[in-house]
C-alpha cells in the first residue's frame, strides 16, 4: 500500500490530528496527538506544530468561539484548519510553490480533511466515541495510522504527494457525480432498487446504485451518500460469492476469510453491514442493519443469498431486472466524455453535493494562467460564500456573478444562484465580455434548465 | 385485512383444509395431461372428509357430497342450498323462465335470435333469453296446425320457418301472415335441419342428407330460390348460430366432418377431418352420435369439442380457416357429457357424476380452474332453506315438479350457457361465480388475469380483482409478485383503451383485407401444425395479443349486429361484414375462423379493467391507510406501477405523485424523494410542486425542487410569487421582466424590498414598477413607497 514510500517523500506536507481535551498537563502533551503524518518527524517538531496549532485555536477562540480560525498563510507554508469533531482538530500545513504562491487551494485542501474524517467515521464511527471506549488513546492512534497513510497513498504521484492544486480548480472533492438517465431508465433502477431493499427482509435497507464512477440512485442522506459514494469510486476488489469486498482500512491484514464491512450512519449511527455488488459497469451497494442479522456473518450470508437470487442471478427472471437496467444505463450512457461540452470548460456544483465537471482531461488542456485565474476566483467566491454564511442567517445563498479577464485573455466566470454554483473557463472566448456573459448563457439554458440566466 | 365481510364456505374450507387441498391439488397438477379416472382418489377423498367436517360445523352449508366417480345415486343427491353463499363456483338462480303452456308441444330453442320457442296448435310463443329475466312475457305469433320438427325466426325476425317433415319446411310471414311451403325435390332425400343465416348469398341453409341448399326467401314470390347446393353426402350436423359454422358428418362411423362457415362474409369451406375414435374390443367401428359433437366459442376461437366414449376423453379441435387442429383432450368422468360456456369460460358438465369442471381455454393450460363441484341452486325462496333439501323429499314439497333435478335426464344444455328442464319447462341460465373460482386460486397474477379476461358482470369483476390486489399488497407478498399482478392490471387496462380507440380506425379497409391473407395463412397454419405435432406446450395456437384483439374488436361488432337482429331492423351488412373482416385482417397470421359472440349484456361497464385513476383511489390510498410503519414497501409498488404504466404508455394523473410524495414525506426519505423527483419518475406538475412546497417546511431541499419545477413547467406567476416569498425580489423582478408576468402585485416586491431594509433595492424595485407597468407612478403604492422611501434617505442623510 505503498506507505513507506509516503513516508520517505513527504518533505512538503503534514498532518496532525490532535484533541484540545487531553494531554493539558505538563509532561503529558504527547497524550493529545492521535495521529501524526510524517510519523517519523521527531516527537519534538510533532509537538511544535501541535501547539503552534493549539495556541493559534486559543487566541482565535477569543474573538470567535464557535469559528475559531481556518487558516494561517505564512510567508512559505499554509496551515489548514478543521475542526473534525468538537476539540479534535485536523490541521494540515503545506508548502507553498514558488510558482504560484497564493494559488494553493485552502478550501480544497479542507475537503481532503473533511473527506479523510468522514470516511473514517464512516468505518469507525466517530473518534470521540472511540477515545471513549478506549481512554488510552491507543485504539483510535491504532485505527488511524493505517487508515489515514492508506488515504493519502491515494495523491501519491510517482514519490511525490500531489495535494489539490489549482489544476485541481474546476473539480470539487466531496460531491457525488450523478449519471443523468431518462425517466424510463430512472423507474427501471428504482423498481431495482426497491425490489434488492425488500428482498433482504428488513424494513431498513439502504441502497447505493452506481454506473461507472457515476451514482445513479441513493436511498441515503447526502451525508452518507457522499461518504459511501467517494468511498465506492475510491475502491473495490471482488470477493469470492459474487459480493465485492474491501481490504477495510485498518482491518487486520493477515485475515484471509473476507469480513463483510460494516459501517456507521451519521444521522442515526445505526450501524450497517455493507454489501456491494457489481454486475459489468453496475454496482450496486446495499447496507443492512447490523442490528437486524442475528447470527453475523452466517445471518448475512443469507440474506446476500436472498438478493443474488432476487436481482443478480442470471437464470431467475426477476434478476434479468439487473441485466436490464445495466443495458439500458450503458445505452443511454454518453461515455467518458459524456458531459463534455465543447468550447466550455466547467464546473457546475449544485448544493455543495452534487457536481458535475467538463472530464479531467478536456481541463489539462487549459492553459495555466486559466486554472490560476479560476483558482484564484474560486479562492474569492469561497470567502464571499463564508462570510454570506456568517452574516446574514435567512438568504445564504444570494445570487453571485463575476468575470474576470486572465492574463492570457481566457474569461474565468463564476456565477452563483440560489444554492447552484457554476465555473467557467472560456479561453476561445472573443474580447468583449458580452461574448462571454451570452455563452453562459447559452450553457445555462441548454444544460442548467435556465437556472444561471439572468433576462 | 378488511376484505370481505362474509366468510364464505370455502375460504372457511381452504383455510381448514388447506393441506389437503394442496395435496390433491398438486397430485392432479402433476398428472394433468394424462388425466384418468379415480386418480389422486387417496388424496380427493382426504379433502372431501375434511370439507365434509367442516361443513358440518357451520349452518347452512351442506356439502353435496360430490364425487368424482360416475355411479352416484340420485338418490343421494342433495343439493347445497345455503342462500347466496354456497360453495360453487358456477349456479342457477331461483326462479327460472317458466315456458309452461297449456297445449305446448314442446320446447324449441333459436339460438341464433336466442329465443325459446313453444308451438301450440296454431300459435307459437317465444320468449327472449337475453337478457335473461325469468319474468319475461312470452310473445305470440300465429302458425298453421300441423307437426313441428324445428322451428326457428328468422334474423331480422320478420318470418318464421318451421321445419314440418323430412320433405317439407313452412314459412310464415308474422306481420302479414302469409304463408308458403318449401318441398324437398327429390324423394330420396330429406330434410335433416335448416338454419337462417347473414351469409351475403342466401337468407336460409338447408341441410339435407345430401348436402346444403343455399336458399333465398321471398314472401312477395311466395317461394324460395336456391342460389347454391353444396353436394355431400350427410349422417348428420350441428350448427350453432354464434360461430356459423355447420359441421357435417359423413362416413359410416361418421367421423368424417366438413365443415362449412356462412357468415357475413362469405362462406368458407374447411377441410374435411377425421374425428379421433378410440376403439374398443367389443366394438371396433364405434360410430360418432351429434350429441357427442359440440360447437364452441370461445374469445372469439371456434372449437369443436368430440366425445370420445372408449377412451373416455373429450377430444378438443380449433378450426382455422384452412386448417382443423387437434388442441389436446379433457378428462370425461361421466358417460353423458354436456358443455356450457358462460363469459368465455367452458363448463364440462359432467352429467353422471353431477359435477362440473370450469377450463379458461384462453391459457395454455388444460388444467381446470377449479375443482370439480355441481351446479348450485341460488335464491330459493325462505322456505326452502332452512335446511338441505333433498331432491326426493322436494319433490313433494315443491308444487312445479321436477325443480331441483339437477343434472336429470331431463336437462338439456342449450347453446351457449342455459340448461332447460324438459320435463318443468324451466329455463336455467349458468352464472359463474368468480368470487368462488379466484378464492380458489393461491397464483394471485393468473387468477387476475383470468378475471380481466370476464366481460359479464364487469364492475362486480372490477371490485373483486381491486379486492384481491388490495390484500395481496396488504399481505406485503414479494415484490415481484405484486408487480406481475400490477403489470396484469395495468396491461389489461391499456388493451381496453386501445381497443375502443381502435374501433373505428379499423373499420376501413375491408378490400385488403379479403385479399392476400390466404398465402400467408397457409404457411402459417403449417407451421402451427407442425409445433403441434411437437408437443403439448403450443396447445394454444394463437394466444397472441394480436388475436386478442380482433377477438375484442370482432365481439363488440358484433354486439351491435346481434341487437338489430333482435330489433329487427335492417341489419346494415356493412357494418357486419366489417367487423369479421377485422378479425382476419388483425388477427395477422393466425387465420382462426372469426366467431360471432354476443354474450354480452352488461350495457355501462364492458370491461373490468382498471384505470390508473382507480387503482390510486381503490388501491393505494386505502392500502396506505391501512399499512403502519415504513411506507417504502408500499412506495415500491407505486413505483412498479409506475414502470408498467410507462412501459404501456398510460398516462398517470398527478394524484398518485401526490401520495408518493407524503408517504415519503411522512418518513422523511428525502434522499429518495429528490431523486424521484430529479429524475421524474415522479412527474413534475403544478400538484406535485405544490405538495412538495408544503414538504419544504420540513426540508429546503423540496422547496428548492418545488421552485425548480414551477419554472420548468413555466408557471410563471407561482415561480415569481414563491421567489419574493423568499426574498430573492430581485430576481424575481427580473423573472418578471423576461416572462412579462404582471399579475403578481408590485406591493409584494416592494414589501420584501422593504423589509431587507436596502433603500437602494426599494428604490430600483419602486422604479422597476414605474418603467415596466404603465400608470404605476399614479397609484396610491407608489405615492406610499415614495414617500417611506424618502423618508429612509433622509434619515440616512441626518
Amino acid at each position: 500500500m505503498g506507505m513507506a514510500s509516503v513516508n520517505t517523500a513527504s518533505e512538503g506536507m503534514q498532518l496532525c490530528i490532535f484533541d484540545l481535551r487531553r494531554g493539558q498537563q505538563e509532561g503529558q502533551e504527547l497524550d493529545k496527538i492521535l495521529f501524526f503524518f510524517p510519523a517519523d518527524l521527531p516527537f519534538a517538531t510533532q509537538l511544535s506544530v501541535i501547539g503552534l496549532s493549539e495556541g493559534l485555536i486559543t487566541f482565535t477562540r477569543i474573538f470567535s468561539p464557535d469559528a475559531a480560525c481556518e487558516v494561517i498563510e505564512a510567508e512559505r507554508h499554509s496551515h489548514v484548519f478543521f475542526e473534525a469533531e468538537s476539540d479534535i482538530w485536523m490541521v494540515m500545513v503545506v508548502e507553498k510553490s514558488k510558482e504560484s504562491k497564493a494559488a494553493c487551494q485552502v478550501d480544497a485542501l479542507r475537503k481532503v480533511l473533511k473527506e479523510v474524517h468522514s470516511l473514517f467515521v464512516l468505518f469507525h464511527g466517530t473518534m470521540r466515541s472511540m477515545l471513549e471506549k478506549e481512554t488510552s488513546g491507543g485504539l483510535i492512534r491504532s485505527h488511524l495510522y493505517p487508515f489515514i497513510t492508506d488515504y493519502l497513498s491515494d495523491f501519491l504521484i510517482g514519490k511525490k504527494l500531489q495535494l489539490p492544486s489549482f489544476h485541481d480548480c474546476l473539480m470539487e472533492r466531496g460531491t457525488v457525480q450523478m449519471l443523468t438517465v431518462g425517466r424510463e431508465a430512472a423507474i427501471e433502477v428504482q423498481s431495482l432498487v426497491k425490489v434488492l431493499e425488500c428482498s433482504a427482509g428488513t424494513t431498513s435497507c439502504y441502497s447505493l446504485v452506481l454506473f461507472q464512477d457515476l451514482l445513479v440512485s441513493t436511498t441515503l442522506s447526502p451525508d452518507d451518500t457522499i461518504s459511501l459514494f467517494t468511498y465506492a469510486v475510491l475502491r473495490w476488489f471482488r470477493g469470492n460469492d459474487g459480493f465485492l469486498a474491501s481490504d477495510i482500512w485498518g482491518a487486520d491484514n493477515g485475515s484471509q476469510t473476507s469480513v463483510t464491512p460494516i459501517v456507521y450512519l451519521q444521522l442515526t449511527e445505526e450501524r450497517m453491514y455493507l454489501c456491494a455488488y457489481q454486475y459489468k459497469r453496475l454496482t450496486i451497494i446495499l447496507l443492512v442493519p447490523v442490528s437486524s442479522i442475528l447470527n453475523g456473518e452466517q445471518g448475512l450470508s443469507l440474506v446476500k443469498q436472498q438478493v443474488l437470487e432476487n436481482v443478480c442471478v442470471l437464470s431467475v427472471p426477476a434478476s434479468l431486472k439487473m441485466l436490464r437496467v445495466e443495458e439500458k444505463l450503458s445505452k443511454g450512457w454518453g461515455g467518458e466524455n459524456a458531459y463534455h461540452v465543447s468550447g466550455y470548460r466547467y464546473l457546475l456544483v449544485d448544493d455543495e453535493r452534487v457536481s458535475r465537471a467538463s472530464p479531467p482531461a478536456k481541463v489539462m488542456t487549459l492553459a495555466k494562467d486559466s486554472l490560476l485565474a479560476m483558482s484564484k476566483l474560486r479562492e474569492e467566491v469561497n470567502l464571499e460564500k463564508r462570510a454570506k454564511c456568517s452574516t446574514s442567517e435567512v438568504n445564504s445563498d444570494k445570487e453571485l456573478e463575476i468575470c474576470v479577464r486572465a492574463k492570457n485573455g481566457a474569461w474565468v466566470i463564476a456565477r452563483t444562484s440560489r444554492g447552484k454554483e457554476l465555473y467557467m473557463v472560456l479561453e476561445k472566448a472573443s474580447e468583449t465580455l458580452l461574448y462571454a456573459s451570452d455563452a453562459v448563457e447559452k450553457f445555462s439554458n441548454r444544460y442548467c434548465s435556465g437556472v444561471f440566466s439572468l433576462d | 385485512m378488511k376484505e370481505r365481510n362474509t366468510t364464505s364456505t370455502l375460504k372457511r374450507i381452504l383455510v381448514n383444509c388447506s393441506s389437503q387441498a394442496k395435496e390433491y391439488g398438486g397430485c392432479v397438477a402433476k398428472k394433468v395431461p394424462e388425466v384418468e379416472r379415480d386418480m389422486c382418489l387417496k388424496e380427493f377423498l382426504a379433502l372431501k372428509n375434511c370439507m365434509q367436517n367442516v361443513c358440518l360445523t357451520s349452518v347452512f352449508c351442506y356439502i353435496k357430497n360430490f364425487s368424482m366417480s360416475a355411479n352416484a345415486s340420485s338418490s343421494q343427491l342433495t343439493v347445497g342450498l345455503s342462500g347466496s353463499g354456497g360453495l360453487s363456483h358456477a349456479y342457477v338462480q331461483y326462479p327460472p323462465l317458466k315456458c309452461n303452456l297449456p297445449g305446448s308441444r314442446g320446447l324449441y330453442y333459436d339460438d341464433a335470435n336466442k329465443l325459446l320457442l313453444s308451438p301450440t296448435s296454431d300459435q307459437v310463443f317465444s320468449w327472449k333469453t337475453v337478457p335473461f329475466s325469468p319474468h319475461v312475457a312470452a310473445t305470440a305469433d300465429y302458425i298453421n296446425e300441423g307437426p313441428v320438427l324445428s322451428i326457428r325466426y328468422s334474423l331480422d325476425a320478420k318470418s318464421i320457418a318451421v321445419h314440418r317433415s323430412n320433405q317439407e319446411i313452412q314459412f310464415f310471414q308474422r306481420e302479414t301472415r302469409e304463408t308458403f311451403t318449401h318441398m324437398c325435390k327429390s324423394e330420396s332425400e330429406s330434410i335433416l335441419g335448416f338454419f337462417w343465416t347473414d351469409c351475403p348469398v342466401c337468407d336460409l341453409v338447408v341441410v339435407k342428407t345430401s348436402g346444403l341448399d343455399l336458399l333465398t326467401v321471398s314472401f312477395t314470390s311466395k317461394s324460395v330460390n336456391l342460389v347454391e347446393t353444396k353436394k355431400l353426402s350427410v349422417n348428420w350436423y350441428v350448427y350453432t348460430h354464434g360461430s356459423r359454422l355447420v359441421l357435417l358428418a359423413s362416413g359410416m362411423q361418421c367421423k368424417t366432418l366438413t365443415g362449412f362457415q356462412l357468415s357475413s362474409v362469405g362462406i368458407v369451406r374447411l377441410p374435411r377431418f377425421e374425428m379421433v375414435m378410440a376403439k374398443s374390443d367389443a366394438n371396433s367401428k364405434p360410430v360418432l352420435a351429434a350429441e357427442d359433437v359440440f360447437i364452441i366459442t370461445v374469445y372469439g376461437r371456434i372449437y369443436c369439442l368430440q366425445i370420445d366414449r372408449v377412451a373416455m376423453q373429450l377430444h378438443s379441435y380449433r378450426f382455422y380457416r384452412d386448417a382443423v387442429v387437434q388442441q389436446g383432450s379433457l378428462p370425461m368422468f361421466s358417460s353423458k357429457i354436456s358443455v356450457s360456456v358462460v363469459d368465455n369460460v367452458l363448463l364440462v358438465h359432467q352429467v353422471d357424476a353431477r359435477v362440473s369442471i370450469l377450463y379458461d381455454i384462453f391459457e395454455d393450460s388444460r388444467a381446470p380452474i377449479s375443482a370439480p363441484l355441481p351446479l348450485l341452486l341460488r335464491g330459493l325462496p325462505q322456505s326452502h332453506t332452512g335446511r338441505p333439501v333433498n331432491v326426493g323429499e322436494s319433490l313433494d314439497r315443491n308444487s312445479s315438479n321436477h325443480e331441483l333435478m339437477f343434472y336429470g335426464d331431463d336437462w338439456t344444455f342449450l347453446v351457449p350457457d342455459l340448461i332447460c328442464d324438459v320435463a318443468s319447462k324451466s329455463v336455467w341460465k349458468i352464472h359463474l361465480d368468480l368470487e368462488v373460482i379466484s378464492s380458489s386460486s393461491s397464483e394471485v397474477p393468473s387468477n387476475l388475469e383470468f378475471l380481466q379476461r370476464r366481460k359479464l358482470e364487469a364492475s362486480k369483476t372490477k371490485q373483486l380483482c381491486l379486492a384481491i390486489t388490495r390484500a395481496f399488497i396488504l399481505e406485503r407478498r414479494p415484490v415481484t409478485m405484486v408487480a406481475k399482478a400490477i403489470d396484469v392490471l395495468v396491461s389489461s387496462y391499456s388493451h381496453s383503451v386501445k381497443t375502443c380507440s381502435n374501433l373505428k380506425e379499423t373499420k376501413v379497409d375491408e378490400a385488403s383485407a379479403s385479399v392476400g391473407t390466404n398465402a400467408s395463412n397457409s404457411s402459417r397454419s403449417a407451421k402451427d401444425e407442425s409445433r403441434v405435432g411437437v408437443g403439448d406446450k403450443s396447445f394454444n395456437l394463437s394466444a397472441s395479443d394480436s388475436d386478442d384483439q380482433s377477438r375484442e374488436i370482432d365481439s363488440r361488432d358484433l354486439q351491435k349486429s346481434g341487437k338489430e337482429n333482435l330489433l329487427g331492423a335492417e341489419s346494415s351488412r356493412g357494418e357486419v361484414q366489417s367487423s369479421s373482416l377485422h378479425t382476419q385482417q388483425l388477427g395477422l397470421g393466425n387465420n382462426q375462423l372469426n366467431a360471432n359472440n354476443s354474450e354480452r349484456q352488461d350495457s355501462q361497464l364492458t370491461s373490468p379493467a382498471i384505470s390508473p385513476d382507480e387503482m390510486y383511489s381503490c388501491v393505494f390510498v386505502p392500502v396506505g391507510e391501512e399499512i403502519v410503519g415504513d411506507p417504502s414497501y408500499l412506495v415500491a409498488i407505486i413505483v412498479e406501477f409506475l414502470r408498467s404504466t410507462n412501459s404501456e404508455k398510460i398516462k398517470v394523473r398527478p394524484n398518485i405523485y401526490v401520495f408518493t410524495i407524503q408517504l415519503l414525506v411522512r418518513y422523511e426519505r428525502f434522499a429518495e424523494l429528490s431523486l424521484l423527483i430529479i429524475n421524474k419518475v415522479l412527474e413534475p406538475s403544478k400538484e406535485v410542486a405544490m405538495q412538495l412546497l408544503e414538504s419544504g417546511h420540513q426540508n429546503p431541499q423540496m422547496r428548492k425542487l418545488a421552485l425548480d419545477m414551477l419554472r420548468q413547467l413555466s408557471l410563471h406567476h407561482d415561480y415569481v410569487t414563491l421567489l419574493v416569498q423568499d426574498g430573492c425580489y430581485l430576481e424575481a423582478l427580473r423573472y418578471a421582466r423576461k416572462h412579462k408576468v404582471t399579475s403578481v402585485r408590485p406591493s409584494l416586491f416592494l414589501e420584501a424590498a422593504l423589509a431587507s431594509k436596502d433603500s437602494q433595492h426599494l428604490a430600483a424595485v419602486l422604479r422597476f414598477f414605474s418603467d415596466f407597468i404603465a400608470g404605476f407612478r399614479n397609484t396610491p403604492e407608489y405615492q406610499d413607497y415614495f414617500r417611506i422611501l424618502n423618508e429612509m434617505n433622509t434619515g440616512l442623510a441626518v
